[in-house]
């Protein structure tokens, strides 16, 4: 399961997975942001190539007006997975406190 | 009927209803199918328009289908009198619409129709399952009554069958369809592996790749180019045919670059940008791009999002490296990293491994992890490839146990032939301080590990006296051959001309028993047993030929000093 809501200081909270089963709901839940956006990844236990492809299409589409995405509460295992993709050179990328 | 009531069928209706149902035993697609039923609710109950909702039970939704090319109209299943009929699954008869607040004026306001009277029924099939909802509108010269009532009932599970019917059977079209393509995908995504592997002067090259059975899109390749062996490992996102169309397509504008003599920064950034115009938005390939010259001993690579980059040094570190840059196609290239440059010593390994590898799970939902892939690597580094590739993958599944493969396996192995310096001794006990020379010489020279230098002293005198005492005397010379590999040596005896023989199962000495009862045989073997690794023995029987092999190497924490990320 994945949920999408507003976090603590304007920021976008997701918690579960974000696997290929859920990137078209949080595509949607995504397409919605406007302007620089941070995402909370605390609670986001595991994401996939599908769910790497739903940042990356968000990221384009906010980039594109002036925007951005930052990725916020970044643990130890997503950050792995953002180093070995390459992904930290695409984002603003602040670990977990 | 279950209602108790008796009504009085005339031969017209029954007429009409027989007629329905056999054409609805028709093998008719969904929409058709739809047709059909809507014509035989109006046809059997004289009413002068009729719809059907379909339950889309995953969204709870109903939909209605208004018409070819037109998008759906979707309710929430619980609006209106529709939804009403499907939460109560009962039938809704409205003699007088406009006089019941549940109906919604809008639909006859936005198409000039008006709806006088509505019967609503609920389309259950034989297992009890939601199908639907059907709608006939307007009976011809007055409102529908009980009678009409209990014949839609009827005509209701007749449609409800036929329709779930061929909706199950579009479903398995659609999943046939998909499995078409699947294997479609693996098709294309396999015809672009190299069929043989390159002959590389000094080096020993493997690639291997095992698609899974739902996604394509890992891919390897080796290529022969003016600037030397191009080694390409991606990995496309997404499923289906999709990513198999990527990576060939990756792959046809590399093969092209390299023979066209492009540099490494060129061919990867014309490729990413190229794919970054030509991928879908949400879709990118991780690839690791190399160029191996055989001659200096190096390779230079660039890394869109492909790691970890595991390099194996004989000296007994792993370093394992990140991508220089992000994904291909992610987005155009803005400025780029230098490319990473190796330089590889005799016996160092490269292993480039997809995700597929690493991120293999068990039933208990463990990773299998670049821990376990080092350590394989450190035990097998010195064999051909090809076994490397096959003991991973032999490793992987027995990690996996019964959890089932989810993404494509796919690695290229890449191996410098190691230094290896062979000598002859007289079969005599005259030739031990030659051969003690001989592997003191080795170790000086190729730089091995001291502190192992006293244990594989013990294990080749142990073995070669061994070969002296029990073959036959006066047979040729033996052959010891030393190999510098990773954090250590491989040791290989070779006895000419001479029975089977094998030593390494002899039983262990007790070595619990008291002084008196303690011989000194077979203690040599014994500790050779404890102080080597990997001791084995091979006879050929052709060549008449037994050979011992074992290796001696530092204990890999103790090696791992250099480890660590570059």
């Amino acid at each position: 399961m994945l949920t999408i809501e507003a976090g603590e200081g304007g920021t976008v909270a997701l918690r579960g997975r974000l696997d290929a089963a859920q990137a078209g709901s949080a595509q949607a839940a995504l397409d919605k942001l406007q302007g620089s956006v941070t995402l909370d990844l605390a609670a986001l236990e595991y994401i996939s190539s599908a769910g790497l492809g739903v940042l990356l299409k968000t990221q384009k589409r906010l980039m594109a007006t002036g925007g951005k995405v930052r990725l916020a509460g970044v643990g130890a295992h997503l950050r792995d997975i953002f180093v070995y993709s390459g992904f930290d050179q695409l984002f603003e990328i602040e670990a977990a406190k | 009927m279950a209602t108790g009531r008796q009504r009085h069928l005339s031969a017209e209706d029954l007429e009409a209803i027989l007629g329905v149902t056999s054409r609805l035993a028709a093998p008719f697609d969904l929409a058709t199918m739809l047709a059909e039923v809507v014509n035989a609710a109006k046809q059997v109950l004289k009413a002068d328009r009729g719809s059907v909702w379909l339950y889309d039970a995953p969204r709870d939704e109903l939909v209605l289908e208004v018409a070819t090319g037109l998008a759906a109209v979707r309710i929430h299943a619980g609006t209106g009198i529709v939804g009403a009929c499907a939460r109560t699954r009962a039938a809704i008869n409205v003699p007088d619409c406009y006089a019941d607040p549940r109906f919604d004026q809008g639909m006859d306001r936005a198409t000039g129709y008006r709806t006088r009277c509505m019967l609503t029924l609920p389309l259950v099939d034989h297992r009890d399952a939601l199908v639907g909802v059907m709608q006939v509108l307007n009976k011809a010269g007055g409102t529908f009554d009980r009678d009409d009532e209990d014949l839609a009932a009827a005509l209701a599970a007749q449609c409800a069958v036929a329709l779930q019917r061929a909706r199950l059977t579009e479903a398995l079209i659609e999943s046939e369809r998909m499995r078409q393509e699947l294997e479609m995908a693996r098709e294309v995504q396999m015809s672009t592996l190299p069929a043989t592997m390159p002959v590389v002067p000094g080096y020993d090259v493997h690639g291997f790749s095992r698609p899974a059975e739902q996604t394509g899109g890992d891919t390897f390749d080796l290529i022969a180019t003016p600037r030397g062996l191009a080694v390409v490992l991606g990995d496309a996102t997404g499923h289906g045919i999709a990513p198999a169309l990527s990576v060939t397509q990756m792959q046809a504008m590399l093969r092209m670059a390299f023979r066209l003599g492009a540099d490494l920064p060129t061919a990867f950034r014309n490729v990413n940008d190229q794919l970054a115009a030509t991928l879908p938005e949400d879709r990118f390939i991780t690839a690791f791009i190399g160029l191996l010259d055989a001659q200096a001993h190096r390779v230079e690579f660039h890394s869109g999002g492909q790691g970890p980059i595991l390099h194996l040094s004989v000296r007994g570190a792993c370093v394992s490296h990140r991508p220089t840059s992000f994904p291909l196609g992610a987005m155009p290239l803005g400025k780029l990293r230098p490319a990473v440059t190796l330089d590889l010593e005799p016996g160092d390994v490269l292993l480039l491994l997809t995700d597929g590898v690493y991120e293999y799970q068990n039933a208990a939902g463990d990773c299998y992890g670049e821990a376990r892939v080092q350590r394989i690597a450190r035990s097998h580094g010195t064999r051909p490839m090809r076994e490397l590739a096959s003991r991973i993958l032999a490793d992987v599944e027995a990690f996996a146990g019964e959890a089932p493969q989810l993404d494509d396996v796919t690695m290229v192995l890449l191996a410098r032939a190691p230094v290896v310096e062979a000598r002859r001794f007289p079969r005599s006990f005259d030739a031990l301080p030659d051969l003690v020379a001989f592997s003191d010489g080795f170790f000086e020279r190729h730089g091995v590990d001291r502190s192992l230098l006293s244990n594989v002293d013990f294990a080749v005198e142990e073995l070669f006296t061994n070969m002296v005492k029990y073959s036959a005397p006066g047979g040729k010379e033996v052959e010891v051959a030393l190999a510098r590999i990773t954090g250590g040596v491989e040791v290989a005896l070779t006895d000419h001309d001479v029975e089977p023989f094998d030593l390494t199962r002899a039983p262990d000495a007790d070595v619990t028993l008291p002084i008196e009862q303690r011989r000194p045989g077979g203690l040599g073997i014994h500790l050779t047993r404890r102080l080597v690794e990997g001791l084995e023995y091979q006879y050929a029987a052709e060549r008449r030929e037994a050979r011992i092999t074992f290796r001696k190497t530092a204990p890999a924490a103790a090696a791992a000093d250099g480890a660590g990320e570059a």
